[in-house]
């Protein structure tokens, strides 16, 4: 495993947004186990306080549990959660700016649509 | 000054040695915690070198120096039931074969665990017939690793351990300390030139130069305490007002780095973003060899 950190925020932030990303992607469901924090240290190459930094912002926002002697596991809704909560803050981080840049250069919604249908992206609905 | 502190497992006050005029360590004081990973960095010259003999109980010094609650000066012997050591010169004797190095540290030492260096070997290339002298310097390092590893010592002195290996090697042998041997009652002190190696590993930064400590801290500080700005060309002037420590040019843009200046001010100048130790090195140690 290689992994490329940038320099604009803490590691632990960026280990966690890759978790985050492999359980928005169904990699890690509901009941796995996530990697212990010595295989995560030494495949990454990060200081063992490091990954439990990121592990424990994960148990802070009920994502993943610990269980007593075996680890960390994704809890129950993990995916729904996290669905819920990137979708608002799209709406309000990502989207405003989005929607700005649209305006600026004057696209309408049926160029919009007609765009994504012929490269094929499909509305997926989750 | 401050007595030493019973809780580190490297205690020093006014640590002081001199090789006939010339100071190499220049009265540090300093503590290290258990569990930690530190990384002893500076230049050719510096005192790194010294002070980890000062530690290893390999030289004499003046000051207060305890390591695992031990004075190295009169409890080496002691001491070293709880300290490795791997240095950046090779020191096994090149006669010497495998099994050899094995029968003799389960024959010294009393916390040898056997069945865990073995365990270790079995993933290298290392037989057990095989000589010193026929390995490459990854190798001999792979065998001072497998020794040390099944020590399972409280303090691991690591200098320059990579210097000269091949990338492969070099990976190979963070990861295995961090995998088979790290845990948060032991602790690892490293002096390298490969800061970026060595950078997310690290819990803890000490830059020494002229021994003398420049900057002892952790990496959360040091991550909080400085800060790299690219300021556009409207900034600049207020920017430099800010006393930043560097100054670099990068594709017209200055890159500044600044200590202890709030984020939130640097971010009205520009991009803001955490420097590479490499980056604060060179800032830091500027006009060493001058």
């Amino acid at each position: 495993m290689s992994a490329e950190w940038n320099d604009n925020s803490p590691i632990y932030r960026q280990l966690k947004a890759r978790v985050v990303g492999m359980m928005l992607d169904g990699v890690l469901q509901s009941g796995d186990a996530l990697p212990s924090v010595r295989q995560v240290a030494a495949d990454y190459q990060l200081n063992p306080i490091t990954v439990s930094r990121a592990y424990q912002e994960l148990v802070d926002d009920a994502l993943v549990e610990k269980r007593r002697g075996l680890g960390m596991y994704v809890l129950e809704g993990a995916r729904d959660k996290l669905l819920a909560s990137e979708r608002e803050r799209f709406m309000r981080e990502e989207w405003p700016a989005m929607l700005e840049r649209i305006t600026q250069l004057g696209l309408n919604l049926e160029q919009l649509l007609q765009a994504s249908r012929d490269s094929g992206a499909h509305g997926e609905s989750a | 000054m401050n007595a030493l502190n019973k809780d580190s497992v490297i205690s020093a006050r006014g640590l002081r040695k001199q090789y006939g005029k010339q100071v190499a360590i220049d009265g540090i004081s300093f503590d290290i915690a258990p569990g930690r990973i530190v990384g002893l960095i500076g230049p050719n010259g510096s005192g790194k070198t010294t002070t980890l003999k000062a530690i290893l109980g390999l030289t004499g010094f003046d000051g207060e120096l305890s390591v695992l609650g031990r004075d190295p000066r009169v409890q080496r012997d002691a001491l070293m039931d709880d300290v490795c050591f791997i240095a950046d010169v090779a020191i096994l004797p090149g006669w010497l074969r495998v099994a050899d190095a094995i029968d003799f540290i389960a024959g010294v030492h009393p916390r040898f665990d056997r069945s865990k260096a073995e365990r270790y070997l079995a993933h290298t290339k290392l037989a057990p017939k095989m000589k010193v002298k026929a390995m490459s310097k990854g190798m001999v390092v792979q065998l001072h690793l497998a020794l040390v590893m099944a020590i399972d010592a409280k303090l691991l002195v690591l200098d320059e351990p990579t210097l000269g290996l091949d990338i492969l090697y070099r990976k190979q042998f963070y990861q295995n300390l961090l995998e088979d041997y790290f845990d948060e009652n032991k602790t690892i002190v490293i002096t390298t030139h490969q800061i970026e190696e060595v950078e997310h590993i690290l819990s803890d930064l000490m830059f020494i130069r002229d021994g003398k400590i420049v900057l002892a801290s952790s990496m959360e500080e040091v991550g909080e305490r400085y800060i790299e700005v690219m300021v556009g060309p409207q900034h600049v002037n207020p920017a430099r007002a800010l006393q930043p420590i560097s100054e670099r040019s990068v594709f017209g843009k200055s890159v500044m780095l600044f200590d202890g200046v709030a984020r939130t001010q640097l971010a009205a100048l520009g991009e803001v973003r955490t420097p590479s130790l490499a980056d604060l090195f060179v800032a830091t140690m500027k006009g060493s060899y001058q």
